[in-house]
């Protein structure tokens, strides 16, 4: 009997009939090479057997009752919910970071600023001309948090370690008098009239936060492709 | 059908014919990932066999009443089946390929090039699979399926030539000229065959 190649798969799978299996049984007692191709054979599909399985990404089986009739606007409202979100999103984050630019220098300062400001007048001292009465507005409370920036009399144990030095200083160079303490007393030198100046700054709006048109982005977004694919699987 | 016994997937189909829409959900559940894995492996991109099966799966539902003689399982794989080759045909991406060469009983056996390990280790090695994977890809479109609908799928050869409407003598040659193929592409890749 020739080789019976053609047949050997047909053969692994039981698919040959009664005589035809017999026959190769018969060869393959004799025939080595047979044998081994046999044996590929089976292991091959072992092999393809063990594919790994790839799962789809979506449902697959239609949806067989009919979506409701409000999905498909919803969908669409959604989709242009989302787009206007993020030019919201876009322009309250533009207008966050002008706002605190445009408004520097105006009497409604933040706190950050209004420590800043502070922090330039407690050299103050400097600008002192030799000699001159070194005003105290308010003394500095030694537990003040601002302790550090006040110009406090020189009998003040916290002063005196903020404030020695430009006591004796020389003329201010600057000649920007208006950087003194005493051009602007009540200015900022005083954690009290920070806090109020702070207190006294209008609030942002919430509707300027970006993260909150960020957010109603996100979920408008993922809202319409929910509804996208709900449509999708339906009839 | 896995694991559900045959009383109960007929259940299921006769309240599927008569309209119970829960009914044939439940049926094509059940065979939505291996219609997904088939239609994967013909058509090769994810988006388009998610798009078959759910057409295919759309087509049964409106055909169902018209369901008889083969089992529920083979005449879902018959129309995703059918919706896959479509595609590629109309695809026309690949090469013509003649899907069926001249039935010829001296296929090349391709022999080892070197020794390497048995290709009965090899199950669970990913270069194998990635190899096998390959194979199967670079397999005439019509020998692919065949193989697919028996090796992974478990159909006998009868319900094969019914779902790809062909003699049972082509599919006994297209299984066995893609095994070959597979079988070769392993060899000549340094992987010597089990001596039996």
């Amino acid at each position: 009997m020739q080789h019976p190649h053609a047949e050997l798969s047909a053969y692994i799978d039981g698919a040959l009939d009664p005589a035809a299996r017999a026959a190769v049984d018969g060869h393959l007692v004799t025939c080595a090479v047979c044998r081994a191709h046999v044996a590929q054979l089976r292991a091959t599909v072992a092999l393809v057997q063990a594919l790994p399985d790839p799962v789809p990404s979506r449902r697959l089986v239609p949806r067989l009752t009919t979506a409701p009739a409000w999905l498909a606007p919803l969908r669409t409202i959604m989709t242009l919910a989302s787009g206007a979100a993020v030019f919201l999103f876009l322009a309250s984050a533009l207008a966050t970071n002008i706002t605190p630019l445009a408004t520097s220098g105006a009497p409604g300062t933040t706190a950050r600023e209004a420590s800043g400001d502070t922090a330039v007048k407690g050299q103050a001292p400097a600008a002192q001309p030799a000699g001159a009465p070194t005003v105290t507005p308010a003394p500095a409370p030694t537990a003040s948090p601002y302790g550090a920036f006040a110009v406090a009399p020189s009998s003040s144990p916290a002063a005196d370690n903020v404030v020695r030095g430009p006591a004796t200083a020389a003329p201010d160079k600057r000649g920007d008098t208006s950087t003194g303490a005493s051009a602007a007393p009540g200015a900022a030198l005083n954690p009290p009239d920070a806090a109020r100046t702070t207190a006294s700054a209008p609030q942002p709006s919430p509707l300027l936060s970006p993260w909150l048109w960020l957010a109603l982005a996100i979920i408008c977004g993922a809202a319409a492709i929910a509804l996208s694919r709900r449509l999708r699987a339906s009839v | 059908m896995t694991g559900a016994p045959d009383s109960e997937i007929q259940l299921l189909i006769e309240r599927a014919r008569s309209g119970d829409t829960r009914a044939f959900e439940d049926l094509a559940r059940r065979e939505e990932r291996a219609l997904y894995r088939h239609a994967l492996r013909i058509v090769g991109t994810t988006s388009d066999a998610e798009d078959i099966v759910q057409d295919a799966l759309f087509s049964a539902w409106r055909s169902i009443a018209s369901f008889q003689g083969l089992s529920f399982r083979a005449w879902l794989f018959r129309i995703a089946t059918n919706r896959a080759l479509d595609h590629l045909r109309s695809r026309k991406r690949r090469p013509e390929l003649p899907l069926d060469p001249p039935d010829d009983d001296d296929v090349t056996w391709a022999e080892p090039v070197a020794a390497g390990p048995d290709l009965t280790q090899l199950v669970g090695d990913r270069e194998a699979l990635a190899a096998v994977e390959a194979a199967l890809g670079s397999l005439p479109t019509e020998q692919r399926t065949a193989l697919l609908l028996r090796d992974v799928e478990g159909f006998a050869y009868e319900e094969i030539a019914v779902i790809t409407s062909v003699e049972i003598g082509t599919v006994k040659s297209r299984i066995h000229r893609g095994r070959l193929a597979v079988r070769n592409v392993l060899i000549t890749r340094g992987w010597r065959g089990s001596d039996g």
